[in-house]
């Protein structure tokens, strides 16, 4: 039997020529170099991470009132 | 500086739950979900203890380790918060805390749990103090009200103690000398890595 498409791209030739193309393509993007980007960690800002505790008059009555001497019984 | 902590007497937990209840309706906290527990050790035999759990507001907190978004972050208070913006409802930091404390509003896999809820030490979120947004998402702010968490100032016993670790320490351990016994600071090694020495 006479091969009559000899000129255009058999199957094979098709892949072979596609995975050249692919290996091309990726020699290009590794050729670039890889640029790696700090990660961040959510940053709400300093003035919501400032301290908000302190030792008001309530703060004062809580400790009094849980400290040992007003526990006990006399 | 003083730094947040919660200590859970539990010679003194009569497993009231009053602490869970005031939680809830302090922050409006939705069905399903509990900032804190009572957790009864033994129950109905000798030596019966009962603690009351919530975030415990850790040191290099495993929650904020293994967030992916990195939604955490801790107030120069040690409180450890997060935003709930950036929370994608992963799950990772439920896994991740021995105390169990981070809770979602739904049931369900990777992402459709909605976002996580847990213990804010009464401190609100990101959101500026005291804001209705702040309120809508996190609940009251009282430590900007110079108040300690609710669940703290209304236990009936006096179990529950919160504020700065150093002064909640010294309360503890002036009930250990007197009464001549302590359960120790349940929660404190795995939390702060360290103990009330008496």
């Amino acid at each position: 039997m006479r091969d009559d498409r000899k000129d255009e791209m058999g199957r094979r030739h098709f892949f072979r020529a596609l995975g050249g193309g692919s290996v091309a393509a990726a020699a290009a993007i590794t050729a670039q170099p890889m640029i790696a980007t700090p990660a961040q960690a959510y940053d709400p800002g300093a003035d919501e991470t400032k301290a908000r505790y302190r030792e008001s008059d309530h703060v004062k009555a809580f400790y009094r009132t849980n400290g040992y001497e007003t526990l006990k019984k006399n | 500086m003083a730094r947040m902590k919660f200590l859970c007497d539990a010679d003194r937990c009569i497993e009231c739950n009053a602490c869970v209840t005031a939680c809830k309706n302090e922050h409006e906290v939705p069905w399903g979900i509990n900032r804190r527990r009572v957790v009864t050790l033994n129950d109905g035999k000798p030596g019966e203890r009962s603690v009351s759990m919530a975030c415990m507001h850790c040191t290099d907190a495993p929650c904020a380790a293994v967030c992916p978004v990195n939604c955490f972050y801790t107030t120069a208070d040690a409180v450890v918060l997060h935003s709930k913006d950036i929370c994608i409802g992963c799950g990772y930091c439920f896994y991740a805390c021995p105390f169990g404390a981070p809770q979602y509003p739904k049931v369900g896999n990777f992402g459709s749990r909605g976002k996580m809820d847990k213990c804010t030490y009464c401190a609100g979120g990101p959101e500026s103090d005291l804001s209705t947004i702040e309120y809508e998402k996190y609940g009251s702010n009282r430590l900007a009200e110079g108040k300690l968490p609710l669940c703290a100032e209304m236990c009936s016993t006096k179990a529950l103690l919160a504020g700065d670790g150093e002064m909640i320490a010294q309360i503890y351990k002036q009930r250990v000398i007197k009464r001549g016994y302590g359960s120790g600071a349940w929660g404190w090694k795995t939390a702060y890595r360290e103990t009330v020495a008496i």
